[in-house]
């Protein structure tokens, strides 16, 4: 039983605590922000200070939190999908998705014609990872099919970026674009890339009203038809909003793994299963999670995103499969 | 006017031309053997199931019934559930409420109602098979539907919630509410108003207990033979 106190205190506490993180990325780096002169790069009193505060810092503050917030809220969703609370975009394929249509693009070299194009061939590829995890694996499968089904997916997938990086003939600037993409990282984003992603606050309120036929639906289909949910349209909404949130995600910052596992199941911990609750706590939660791995590989001397939550993420994932068996 | 008007349905490999007829207050049971077409039969009469036929609840076709109206309508309860995630007790039971769009109307109630009230706060993914069941039907006791489709509601019960649970079903329709339920125990069957007999996908027969549960009909569709004998009776004290 989940005390009243914890689930009153949590939102406040998230909300707390990513405001410290967002003071914390903004201030700390090569160049140390204190509060007064954080207070004049904000007002463009200081001229150097301001330069690395807009166009470096809170670009990737920016991003970091998006990309944070679609990451966890589209976990949180594929898991009432499927009524199993190991499914992710990363396990399942969808991000890996996302990255091929972005690849792809980068490789024929049309991501420079438009904006538009990178989210866009992002969210295709993930379209497809997920129609096929929606074919190999039924609704409300059982972990060892969800996970072989994500494992097929993620193979054939990384075959269709390895055979785009080691068939075409591509300039230096495509590849290390690549790369990074697969490497997943928030280096060098710009305002670019947080319009891009800017639509994860239109799919993330989309999702707020959800909470709970989500509820219903992920203890059965059946029995959440049968209580008066309109369980085709909803289930529809939730794939669509579940693979463009991680397509968002994967189009600025390439593959990062584990946030959509980590942070719903911890809140899960903390507050219980209930979605009206998990859905805004979630998105902050995300964006906080983010902003924390960023902050923890920037002290710790650059290392990528990606990187961070892995690393966090894996002995995670392992602690919870012990924990189900 | 029909509570419930099962119009030859049928569902391929399943279910072969069923039509039944539940007048407002009946309590109906269904029986039949294992694979005869029970739970197919109440899903398609739960609108849940597409069935080539026609299902009406109180005149009304189905089809013509908007979701959300349905929930209100009727309440179908599963055989048996997987709870992946660790709602609490009342929160499941008060799911019953989604189609009123409140949470709690009535819902301390039903929990008394099938004995949940020190449960209440428990994860529905650490219950027993029995308690699980319990909360599935206060979940559809909540709906307040007047039409009550359940597969096997007493299966996982011990005998003394299953005598709690016929007396409130018995209440329940003696308000007006219809009830349809599947149930294995024939000596159960014997008290309801009416027993529906599925055979391989087909109705068997229909109508009160005395006139369809005869010696000859158990042995066709069970091949069990009936011996009436001094046995054990169980009631409530």
């Amino acid at each position: 039983m989940k005390s009243t106190v914890a689930r009153r205190a949590t939102l406040p506490l998230v909300v707390l605590l990513l405001l410290l993180l967002v003071l914390a990325s903004l201030a700390m780096g090569d160049l140390h922000l204190g509060p007064a002169r954080l207070w004049a790069a904000l007002c463009h009193q200081d001229e150097l200070a301001s330069t690395v505060l807009w166009q470096i810092r809170l670009p990737r503050l920016l991003v970091a939190m998006l990309v944070g917030a679609a990451l966890s809220s589209s976990g949180l969703v594929m898991q009432a999908y499927f009524r199993n609370s190991l499914a992710s975009p990363g396990l399942l394929g969808v991000s890996s998705g996302g990255a091929a249509g972005a690849v792809v693009v980068i490789a024929l070299g049309w991501a420079s014609w438009s904006l538009v194009v990178l989210p866009i061939a992002a969210i295709i590829g993930a379209l497809v990872a997920t129609a096929a995890v929606l074919i190999l694996a039924q609704h409300g499968a059982s972990t060892e099919r969800l996970l072989l089904a994500g494992v097929a997916l993620n193979a054939l997938l990384g075959a269709v970026t390895s055979y785009v990086l080691s068939s075409f003939t591509l300039t230096y600037e495509r590849n290390a674009q690549i790369l990074f993409w697969l490497l997943g990282g928030l280096e060098d984003r710009t305002w670019e890339h947080v319009l891009m992603c800017l639509p994860v606050v239109v799919a993330g309120a989309l999702l707020w009203p959800l909470g709970r036929p989500m509820d219903l639906l992920s203890l059965g289909a059946q029995e959440a038809q049968s209580l008066g949910v309109d369980v085709r349209r909803l289930r529809r909404s939730m794939l669509a909003l579940a693979t463009v949130l991680t397509a968002l995600a994967t189009a600025v910052a390439g593959t990062v793994g584990f946030v959509g596992l980590i942070v719903p199941h911890l809140l899960r911990l903390i507050v219980g299963p209930e979605h009206r609750r998990l859905v805004p706590l979630s998105l902050l939660g995300g964006a906080a999670f983010v902003l924390a791995c960023d902050l923890l590989g920037r002290t710790a001397g650059g290392l990528r995103l990606g990187i961070v939550t892995s690393l966090v993420g894996g002995p995670f994932f392992l602690w919870l499969l012990r924990r189900q068996a | 006017m029909n509570a419930l008007e099962i119009t030859s349905a049928s569902v391929p490999n399943r279910l072969t031309d069923v039509s039944i007829r539940l007048l407002p207050g009946t309590l109906a049971g269904l029986i039949g053997p294992n694979g005869s077409g029970k739970s197919t039969l109440l899903q398609v009469a739960a609108g849940l199931l597409p069935s080539s036929g026609a299902v009406q609840w109180a005149g009304r076709l189905i089809s013509a019934v908007p979701l959300m109206e349905r929930g209100r309508l009727t309440s179908w309860v599963p055989q048996e559930v997987r709870f992946e995630f660790g709602f609490s007790v009342r929160s499941v039971v008060a799911q019953g409420r989604f189609a009123h769009g409140d949470d709690d109307a009535g819902v301390d109630a039903v929990l008394a109602k099938f004995d949940l009230t020190g449960l209440a706060t428990r994860p529905v993914n650490r219950l027993s098979g029995g308690e699980r069941q319990r909360v599935l039907l206060a979940r559809a006791f909540a709906t307040a539907a007047s039409l009550q489709l359940w597969d096997e509601p007493l299966a996982q019960l011990d005998p003394r919630h299953v005598l709690e649970v016929l007396a409130h079903v018995r209440a329940y329709t003696r308000q007006g509410n219809t009830m349809l339920f599947s149930l294995h125990d024939l000596r159960v069957a014997h008290c309801l108003d009416v027993v529906v007999v599925l055979h391989e996908g087909r109705l068997c027969a229909a109508g009160p207990p005395a006139d369809v549960l005869t010696p000859e009909l158990l042995q066709t569709v069970f091949g069990v033979r009936v011996r009436m004998t001094p046995g054990l009776t169980l009631e409530l004290p």
